[in-house]
């Protein structure tokens, strides 16, 4: 079964074309690697076993099923388990290139250590030393397994339901069948006068200006509290800062929700105080008015956020060398200009990069408005697309996905999501050491 | 003399400007408590003054006797718990490999994590729902793990590679050539030095759960099976009945343990929350 191979290097060729062949034949017939081999090619064996059913979940993945308004409803194609085992075996399909191209890289390595060191490993050494390449793959396995099958395949999933008729009332599987829209549901959208297109705009607009604003206001509330407790040699600093982070203490969904009740138009704790005050003789329409209920949300994040910028600006202060304080002093600097010139451009270059990933995650700050306002005042599209006047984008795919059962609109405010927030994630990432380093 | 009057000013200046800040954040919490002792049940009949209608441990009493409060703890226990050491486990070793080798498609896989992590994971409920449904973890806690456990993954990884990066590779290439397997030289020369990123992340990964309530209200379906969150707030406060003081005194149980917890570990969480995103 041995076949002599050239330590010159001339039977690449050789070792190349029969890895590819088949995966793992390069191992078995030239290098004498039969466990490995053998391993690869039992994967191979797996996949043409399975192929037939592959195949037929595939062309499922392209009809998205009939519909058979004759069969009971447990027997009719269900388009949607079709498309998430399409979805599914898309991304096996992936992990097995993935390995094939592994098992002809290793193939042709094994080969050129054969024509350096003039022998063939035996198996002992191999699997000692497999199992100290197999490391990095095997650590890494449990990683790229969950992200696949939980958050990958359900994110190209629900990328794919943009391009479908999955809504409530006509197309809800079991009972009937889901087809392929192309951009009807992005045409929907952003064109023409509409009830949805005139609620995307106001809802876009809203989430963008709540997570410029929600960022800005915690941020420098953060900044301002972290400055004056550590400026102004307070006793009661100590005593100040526990109280400032209790807000981060509380989980959200709580606080948010005592809140909402407290801020209750008719019977809340706030507008009640206020009356009994004289303050005001009718209650404050703090949730419904919707542009007071916006500047509420602002305020209310301002209560739950400035303690993380808080503590973060103050370590990131103490980090600061006492002798520049000092240098400062010496030529004659007050204390604003030391602020001013020194501790604000220091801090504004570290935390870069949290602000804005704290951005990114202001504008997917579900809690916040969620549990705050639940979306509400209602406003005048309301009764058709389920936004009400805080709503943002995460809190309106939310709506529509549970109550309204819009699948299809959904999936297209998730690809907004991702278009406007990807350009930040990506200059984040080039602002890493690690890229800018060129480690990678 | 006239400086030490502007310095006067200027302290009476920040310190009510501290006591005003201190007001406003203290304000909601007071009325947790009040509520919880409060009698009488929904936020109408609360007295603006805190504790003005006098105490009661009534709404204690019915959440021990009338509701599974006990039950949702020890299912938000121990969803945190095995959540935190999973992804301690599953990211610390993931955040090894890519921090330490060189593969193919490292560069491309850091990216798409990258990308990943700004998706609010509830994007993916459906499919999240029907793939939980085909492996049996419908209303089951692992099955909640395993969709919190993915879902902290992206962004984990990141944040501890990044912070691995930091250590010198001197330090692991001294251990291997001392003859000890990559797995070894991890578990006793990486995991000790990036220790504050760990207990960071064990902490964040841990205090998440009991404030979610999307996935719970998704995958679990039975009373026995809630969370805390989930069970508070479809038991107490929905469209049809307001409970506050019953809700309030359900949240102050859950919320002492964590303002004990925040408040002794603030130092500690001001170093390794500046460590951990400065070093980026």
């Amino acid at each position: 079964m041995q076949i002599k191979v050239q330590t010159d290097g001339s039977s690449r060729k050789q070792v190349l074309i029969s890895s590819i062949l088949f995966m793992g034949l390069g191992h078995i017939l030239y290098l004498k690697e039969y466990v490995k081999g053998v391993f690869y090619a039992l994967i191979e064996v797996c996949m043409l076993l399975c192929s037939p059913m592959i195949m037929s979940k595939l062309i499922n993945l392209v009809t998205l099923g009939n519909s058979q308004p004759n069969l009971p409803v447990k027997q009719r194609d269900n388009s949607i388990f079709m498309l998430i085992d399409g979805v599914i075996i898309l991304a096996v399909i992936c992990v097995f290139i993935a390995i094939y191209i592994i098992s002809v890289r290793s193939a042709l390595k094994s080969y050129e250590e054969y024509c350096i060191f003039g022998w063939l490993k035996n198996e002992k050494n191999i699997i000692s030393d497999t199992a100290q390449k197999a490391f990095p793959i095997l650590a890494l396995a449990p990683t790229v397994g969950l992200v696949l099958f939980f958050v990958v395949v359900p994110l190209i999933f629900s990328a794919c339901v943009a391009f479908t008729n999955y809504a409530a009332p006509d197309h809800i599987p079991p009972n009937n069948t889901v087809d392929w829209v192309g951009f009807a549901n992005f045409k929907a959208m952003f064109v023409g006068g509409t009830a949805w297109s005139t609620g995307f705009v106001r809802v876009a607009i809203w989430t963008l200006v709540w997570g410029a604003l929600a960022t800005f206001t915690c941020y420098f509330g953060g900044m301002i509290m972290a400055v004056s407790l550590n400026q102004s040699k307070l006793k009661l600093a100590p005593v100040f800062r526990t109280i400032f982070i209790l807000p981060y203490a509380v989980p959200a969904v709580v606080s948010m929700l005592v809140w909402n009740n407290l801020l209750n138009g008719s019977f809340g704790v706030v507008n009640r105080t206020l009356i009994a005050l004289n303050i005001t003789s009718a209650g404050v329409p703090w949730l419904s008015n919707a542009w007071l209920a916006k500047f509420v949300c602002v305020l209310i994040n301002l209560w739950a956020g400035f303690p993380y910028f808080m503590l973060l600006i103050t370590g990131s202060m103490t980090a600061i060398s006492a002798d520049i304080y000092e240098a400062a002093k010496i030529d004659g600097a007050n204390q604003f200009q030391i602020f001013k010139k020194m501790i604000l451009p220091i801090v504004l270059y570290q935390t870069t990069p949290l602000i804005i990933m704290s951005f990114t995650h202001n504008i997917n700050n579900f809690g916040a408005i969620f549990f705050l306002t639940n979306g509400y005042p209602v406003v005048a599209d309301s009764t058709t697309t389920g936004a009400g006047g805080t709503d943002i984008l995460v809190t309106w795919i939310y709506k529509l996905t549970v109550n309204l059962l819009k699948y299809n609109y959904a999936a297209v405010l998730a690809i907004v999501i991702f278009v406007v927030l990807a350009p930040f994630a990506i200059y984040n990432f080039r602002n890493t050491k690690a890229y800018k380093d060129g480690e990678m | 003399m006239n400086s030490k009057v502007i310095k006067n000013i200027n302290l009476a200046f920040i310190l009510s400007f501290l006591m005003l800040t201190s007001l406003f954040v203290i304000y909601p919490l007071i009325y947790i408590v009040s509520g919880a002792f409060a009698p009488g049940n929904s936020i109408a009949t609360l007295s603006i003054i805190p504790f003005g209608d006098g105490i009661t441990l009534k709404h204690f009493e019915d959440l021990f006797s009338k509701t599974d409060y006990v039950q949702w703890f020890k299912n938000t226990l121990f969803i945190a718990v095995c959540t935190s050491l999973a992804t301690v486990i599953v990211s610390s070793l993931g955040a090894y490999v890519f921090s330490r080798f060189q593969f193919t498609l490292k560069k491309s896989m850091m990216m798409t994590m990258l990308i990943l992590q700004i998706f609010p994971s509830f994007v993916g409920m459906v499919a999240i729902y029907v793939i939980l449904l085909r492996i049996g973890g419908l209303d089951t806690l692992w099955g909640l793990i395993l969709v919190y456990l993915a879902g902290n993954i992206p962004y984990n990884t990141w944040m501890v590679k990044s912070y691995m990066d930091t250590i010198p590779k001197s330090l692991d290439e001294a251990a291997r050539i001392d003859g000890a397997s990559h797995f070894k030289t991890f578990r006793t020369i990486i995991l000790p030095v990036a220790r504050p990123i760990i207990i960071f992340l064990g902490i964040s990964s841990f205090t998440a759960p009991w404030m979610d309530y999307i996935f719970p209200k998704m995958v679990l379906r039975s009373s026995s099976k809630q969370t805390l969150a989930l069970g508070l707030y479809s038991s107490f406060l929905t469209e049809k009945k307001n409970e506050f003081t019953t809700f309030a005194a359900g949240a102050l149980l859950i919320a002492i343990p964590f303002i004990i917890f925040f408040v002794l570990m603030q130092k500690t969480m001001m170093t390794s929350m500046g460590g951990a995103a400065v070093k980026e």
